[in-house]
């Protein structure tokens, strides 16, 4: 359900974006999500397609990667992503934080991301670009 | 006379990628982190509290409440879809309280927070509750500001609630097991509700409580370093 709301924060940024380049029509939103988010990637596209009817983002394509969860124990330096040897875990979606080589206490160190990461858009031809980083 | 450079141009347009970091759950972020250093700069706790809907959220910031407000000056933020009855109870107990609606979202967020914040006495104030929605998945993606979290589940809900929502119990201080009153009619094993959240997250302190007859609350008082 949260997507939604979520979803709604993306599409205004975009929509920000956008008018800054003046820009008359967006074709593709790339987006990168961790797998420790709780977060949907086909609830986020069912949300982004009822989302942008009637704006300039009609249209475009929501494209989602997804990274994974890395966690590392500060005791014995275990660094792994977390779907790799911690086995049933992946289906519950969060690792127990539990180091499975000493038994010490897992950080989660990745796979917490909602980051837009390229906006592919239709600008005016000749309009002048100022490339922001 | 030169002839002109020849210019192709699309009707449409250019198309341009623009590449970027833009992290959308910042806005949220930023008004947490801003909602904490008002809270710090007034000595203020704030504990968010957390559960299934009809978990005994409530019940137990009603319990708390009753056995600390003579040593502190309380006051509550009450989230819920719809209606008042929980600020309500709360305010029998003589605290102030909030009610924020949120009337679609399943979740408080921190522009939420910061709305309610300003409308309380912050500096004569020493601790805020703040009761999140009942739900278990989405209040976890939205961090409000609050200094710990307190995830209230209960005996009712089944053996297998901890495994099936873990998110909710990776950033809580306390997790009460709550209604262990009920356990045997429940067939449910609060040892194994604490186990399951000990796997999920070391450092929790899981208490077996009874809002019903009070077993547990002072040690869900001590693990919120209260006393």
């Amino acid at each position: 359900m949260h997507e939604f709301a979520i979803t709604s924060s993306l599409v205004d940024a975009v929509l920000d974006l956008a008018r800054k380049h003046d820009c008359r029509q967006v074709l593709e939103v790339h987006l990168r999500i961790g797998r420790l988010r709780a977060l949907s990637p086909d609830q986020m596209k069912f949300s982004y397609d009822v989302l942008v009817k009637g704006t300039i983002l009609e249209g475009s394509e929501l494209h989602v990667e997804e990274t994974p969860g890395i966690v590392h124990c500060a005791k014995c330096g275990y660094n792994k992503e977390f779907d790799s040897e911690v086995g049933d875990a992946y289906h519950f979606g969060v690792p127990p934080l539990i180091c499975p080589t000493c038994a010490g206490f897992l950080n989660v160190e990745g796979g917490n991301d909602c980051v837009i990461t390229k906006v592919r858009m239709l600008i005016p031809s000749g309009s002048k670009v100022e490339m922001t980083n | 006379m030169t002839k002109p450079i020849e210019v192709i141009t699309s009707s449409e347009g250019e198309v341009f990628d623009v590449e970027l970091e833009l992290d959308i759950l910042e806005e949220n972020k930023r008004l947490a982190l801003e909602n904490k250093r008002r809270l710090e700069s007034n000595h203020v706790r704030a504990i968010d509290v957390m559960g299934s809907v009809g978990s005994g959220k409530t019940s137990l910031i009603k319990a708390i409440i009753s056995r600390l407000k003579d040593g502190f000056r309380i006051a509550v933020i009450e989230g819920d879809v719809t209606t008042t009855i929980d600020s309500e109870l709360i305010a029998s107990e003589g605290v102030p309280t909030v009610q924020v609606n949120t009337g679609k979202e399943c979740h408080l967020d921190a522009n939420l927070i910061r709305k309610a914040l300003d409308r309380m006495p912050l500096d004569r104030l020493d601790l805020v509750f703040i009761e999140n929605v009942g739900n278990l998945i989405c209040p976890a993606e939205f961090p409000l500001g609050s200094d710990s979290r307190l995830v209230v589940i209960s005996v009712t809900e089944g053996p297998y609630m901890v495994l099936k929502h873990p998110a909710m119990f990776l950033d809580a201080k306390v997790v009460a097991v709550n209604k262990v009153d009920l356990a045997d009619a429940m067939g449910v094993k609060p040892e194994k509700l604490s186990a399951d959240v000990a796997k999920i997250n070391p450092g929790a302190i899981t208490v077996p409580t009874s809002c019903r007859n009070g077993s547990g609350i002072e040690d869900v008082i001590k693990g919120l370093g209260l006393r």
